[in-house]
């Protein structure tokens, strides 16, 4: 039988559709995704399973997309022709922008899917602005209608007011029943526009991300805006200006299918002997090393990390694990970056920089659980930029290196620009926020009847912490989130150390504003002593900057431990618990004579509102 | 060799209490009746081991329940088929609705000598809360009558640290059983266990548990109120009148001398292996009558496990732990402690260090658990 949707020669741009899926959470864009791939038969019923663009478990667990994917579809439409769609998929928060941005640069056009019951969120808006700004066609779709609580026309009448899109020819649909998926795939054929790139100019690849594979190195997604793609070209990344030979090129379609050429409006992979993706950034322009382009394609951006830790392994003997983990996750995310660093604490470790503390969480996440390692993970600090009395400038993203304060001159921190969407009836409490967190120049304006864009300049070191879950509280999830780096601006900085029995415990030190310092140091010694178990004296807590105790907190000596009863039957079970606590014995951390658990580790990092 | 311990485990209790997470059950005539046939069955068992006992041990469930018939049944058998010594102690658990004059009688005449009343409190609103059959006035008669009868020792079992109890209300109860006459006393901390009625009640946040430091005073309490009567507190939950009243049995779990266990759930141990048997009566009755063995699992300990389970038990015991001794039994290469926990225990007054032997002090078996975690390197 042959296929039903059968592929597409090259050549035919004008049957090529590359598109996204724009939707608040939950509202359905992998579901929708899962029903268009199945309705071109873009998969066998027998390898099909849920949510199939969200390849890594911490994915599909979490709801959320950390890499981009995309899928290439053949698709044969009502006018009796056979098209060729790219789907690409796009993480969802702003710690991955810059992945956003490249992928949105790789579309003509957006589907932009609202919940039939929900209406429009936070995120459509968010989302839809940054479409906008890609100049991306977009076709509204309303999904869920075989909700009993769907409200089409209430749903239609946002769109129109809060989006200022036109709605009557908003596509109807159930992604999960399948009705009206037919006419989605018809309005990506009909409504977006094909690629317009020259096949015959100077090859402009865009890489949009990258996936690592352990046989072939790195497999870049890309999108060739302009010229061809093949194997045996040189291929020059513009930005790095690195050089490597194709190997192949060819379509994503769940697995890789390699074709002869990718040509001008594909979206696809290249494989070029390159060894791991950090070898690559994402943004870069691939051309033709013999005949190249005379620009690279506007838009790249170094993803700079922002946030540094350190991480140890709970046991020292977990060091050398611990050391491959980070080398092989390095292959498969370019933005992590470390460099060993140690710790009279915690002993050795690294010192790694993230995109943001949702990208720190997903690294730790991963190496727990592809790696089975357990770790501890120091405070998150931004990196300040410290001039000395001498005059020079260092840069600080470490307590343990942060000078003596007699040896500074001033402190500079890095500001962003943080641009919250909100409804209006939150602006207030998030302003209050915004204040809270020192945003200086806070203004808003509207978008829309009942919807405001607020702006404020705030230090990045009062976002990381735990400004996102605030916010999101605070707008019972409506608000929505982005950033950019902003500048350096002068700040009143101090170290605060933590004390365990007199003992300063360094990877619990932080880098704090002056005025933030006491409540920082009352937070850490508060959670030390709800996690550090009882022992056998008692436990002063302290937090100090230099000399001067700010905070402290007393753990009393242990008085009642003991199992009332130790008989025949009781004391097998009772060995066994006391095994099982040796080993846990292992997984403290001895600074001084205080054990201190993991948990107290972690336990310092969550806000008082979890 | 020295001799070893028969424990006999009596499954049956009138209703169970909402704390309590022993192996028991309400059973009907029936299933007693089969519990005595398969009882039969594993004594037969038993005698090829060839094991002579000096202490004998009935406790559940509620062996007292069982009457005078059935009770005299299990004696007879293990007196004939077993090699108990002539001047072993006998030990039964009481309950106080059990006790009548008569009955004292009965189970001195079958040989008991140890009578182990479970009162758990002589205040009715502590019992009414624990769920218990009897009142304050029960278990007053219970014990007198038991006394009475003319037992050797009769102890007596008390519930602390339930919620919301004060130091004057638990000084009551100990002074109450010093009054009556008792020679031995178990006293145990209230404890929640998951899968009771406690267990859930206590999940759902309907019940506190009594914060730690008041725990801690509460024993403390009764080491001082027994230690001022002259009584020695010999193990964590265990208080003696004179030496003579200590329990012998029990002892035996504490110094690994083997011990063999019949009945459902119960453990026996060789100086090496522990082997339990089928918890659930109907299956542990079953491979009896089906001419198997009850035994459900067992475990060989090694050296590091057995010298583990020493100092675990030992520091358990105002005896303590004899370090020379330990390292003669196990070697210097596995009787390692961690030294420098060892001097902070002493120095902060956990431990006693006596030449070898450490020895935990009053507050030290207030938290033998965490000691030996700390000793255990
Ligand atoms: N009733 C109904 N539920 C849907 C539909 N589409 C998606 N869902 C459900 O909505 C939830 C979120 O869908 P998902 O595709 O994961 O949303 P995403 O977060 O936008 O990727 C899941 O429980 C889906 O099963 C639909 O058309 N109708
Ligand atoms: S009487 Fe004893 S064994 Fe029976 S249920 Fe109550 S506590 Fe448990
Ligand atoms: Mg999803």
């Amino acid at each position: 039988m042959p296929p039903r949707h059968p592929p597409v020669a090259p050549g035919t741009m004008k049957n090529t559709r590359s598109f996204c899926i724009i939707a608040h959470i939950d509202h359905g864009k992998s579901t929708l995704a899962d029903r268009l791939i199945q309705s071109c038969g873009g998969v066998d019923e027998r390898d099909f399973r849920d949510q199939i663009l969200d390849s890594m478990d911490i994915e599909r667990e979490r709801g959320i997309t950390i890499k981009s994917n995309s899928v290439t579809l053949n698709y044969t439409a009502r006018d009796g022709e056979t098209y060729r769609l790219n789907l690409i998929d796009t993480p969802g928060h702003v710690d991955f922008s810059h992945e956003v941005r490249r992928s949105l640069m790789s579309c003509e056009g957006a589907l932009l899917l609202v919940d039939a019951a929900q209406g429009v969120e936070a995120q459509t808006v968010a989302n839809m602005y940054l479409a906008l700004e890609y100049d991306l066609e977009i076709v509204p779709v309303i999904n869920k209608i075989d909700l009993p609580s769907a409200d089409i026309e209430r749903v239609k009448e946002e769109i129109e007011e809060d989006l200022g899109l036109e709605a009557e020819h908003a596509v109807l649909c159930s992604a999960k029943t399948g009705k009206g998926i037919v006419d989605v795939l018809e309005a990506i054929v009909t409504r977006l526009p094909p690629p317009a790139g020259d096949p015959e100019a100077p090859l402009q690849a865009m890489i949009f991300d990258a996936q690592y594979d352990p046989y072939r190195g790195a497999v870049l997604l890309c999108r060739v805006q302009q010229g061809r793609l093949r194997p045996g070209q040189s291929a020059l990344l513009m930005h790095t200006g690195k050089r490597y030979d194709v190997e192949e090129v060819g379509l994503l379609q769940l697995k890789r299918v390699s074709v002869p050429e990718l040509d001008a409006g594909s979206v696809g992979y290249v494989i070029a002997g390159i060894k791991s993706v950090s070898d690559i950034e994402v943004g870069d322009t691939i051309t033709d090393a013999r005949s190249p382009a005379a620009a690279p394609l506007p838009g790249y951006k170094e993803a700079k990390p922002v946030v540094f830790s350190s991480i140890y392994p709970m046991s020292t003997e977990e060091y050398p694990e611990l050391v491959r983990a980070l080398e092989k996750l390095k292959l498969n995310d370019a933005a992590l970056i470390y460099e060993k660093d140690s710790s009279a604490a915690l002993g050795f470790g690294f010192r790694c920089g993230f995109l943001g503390l949702l990208h720190l969480e997903v690294v730790q996440e991963r190496l727990r659980r592809e790696y089975d390692l357990s770790l501890i993970l120091s405070a998150p600090s931004v990196r300040y930029r410290v001039t000395t009395t001498a005059g020079e400038t260092v840069w600080v993203d470490n307590p343990s290196y942060y000078p003596n304060p007699g040896q500074i001159d001033h402190v500079e921190e890095p500001y962003i620009k943080a641009s919250v969407m909100m409804p209006e009836r939150y602006l207030g409490p998030v302003m209050e926020l915004c204040r809270e967190r020192r945003g200086e120049g806070t203004t808003f304006t509207y978008l829309a009847v009942g919807r405001v864009e607020l702006t404020s300049e705030m230090p990045l070191a009062e976002v990381i912490f735990d400004f996102y879950d605030r916010l999101k509280s605070t707008t019972q999830g409506y608000g929505s989130f982005d950033y950019e780096m902003l500048d350096y601006r002068a700040t009143d900085l101090v170290k605060v150390d933590i004390l365990v029995n007199g003992e300063p415990v360094d990877a619990l030190s932080q880098l704090v504003h002056r005025e933030r310092a006491r409540g920082r140091a009352l937070h850490y010694c508060e959670r030390l002593e709800e996690t550090i178990p009882r022992q056998q004296f008692k436990i002063a807590i302290q937090g100090a900057i230099g000399g001067d105790i700010i905070a402290r907190k007393t753990i009393n000596a242990f008085r009642k431990d003991v199992t009332a009863k130790c008989y025949g039957g009781d004391i097998t079970r009772k060995r066994k618990l006391l095994e099982k606590q040796k080993k846990g014995k292992k997984r403290m951390k001895m600074v001084g004579n205080v054990e201190i658990p993991q948990s107290a580790f972690i336990a310092v990092l969550k806000t008082d509102k979890d | 060799m020295t001799a070893a311990g028969l424990y006999l485990h009596v499954p049956f209790c009138t209703s169970v209490c909402p704390y309590c997470d022993f192996a028991v059950t309400i059973a009907g005539p029936q299933r007693r009746a089969s519990y005595l046939d398969a009882f039969d069955l594993e004594i037969g068992r038993a005698t090829a081991r060839g094991l002579r006992f000096d202490t004998v041990y009935l406790g559940g469930g509620t062996p007292s329940s069982l009457g005078p018939g059935p009770l005299g049944r299990i004696v007879g058998r293990v007196r004939e088929r077993l090699d108990v010594a002539s001047g072993a102690v006998w030990h039964l658990e009481v309950n106080p609705e059990d006790v009548s004059p008569v009955a004292a009688e009965s189970w001195r005449d079958l040989g008991f000598d140890f009578a182990s009343l479970g009162v758990q409190s002589f205040d009715d609103a502590e019992l009414a809360f624990l769920g218990r059959r009897h009142g304050a006035d029960g278990a007053r008669r219970a014990a007198r009558t038991l006394l009475d009868a003319g037992f050797p020792t009769v102890s007596l079992d008390l519930i602390f640290g339930l919620p919301g109890q004060t130091r004057d209300r638990w000084r009551r109860q100990l002074e109450t059983a010093l009054e009556l006459g008792a020679q031995h006393l178990s006293c145990y901390q209230l404890t929640v266990h998951d899968g009771t009625v406690f267990g859930r009640r206590h999940r759902r946040g309907e019940l506190d548990e009594l914060a730690e430091d008041e725990q801690a005073e509460l024993y403390l309490l009764a080491h001082e109120i027994l230690g001022a009567a002259g009584w020695e507190s010999y193990e964590v939950s265990s208080f003696a009148a004179a030496p003579h009243h200590r329990s012998r049995h029990n002892q035996k779990y504490w110094d690994h001398t083997p011990y063999l266990g019949l009945g459902p759930s119960a453990h026996s141990f060789d100086g090496r292996t522990r082997w339990w048997n089928r918890r659930k009566l109907r299956l542990w009755a079953a491979a009896l009558e089906a001419g198997e063995s009850p035994v459900e699992g067992e475990e060989r300990l090694d050296d590091e496990a057995l010298f583990a389970e020493a100092v675990m038990l030992g520091l358990r015991t105002a005896a303590g732990i004899d370090l020379g001794r330990l390292r003669d039994r196990f070697g210097a290469a596995v009787a390692v402690v961690d030294e420098p926990a060892v001097d902070r225990l002493v120095a902060g007054g956990w431990l006693v260090r006596d030449g070898d032997r450490l020895r935990p002090t009053p507050p030290g078996m207030a938290v033998a658990d965490a000691v030996v975690r700390a000793v255990l390197a």
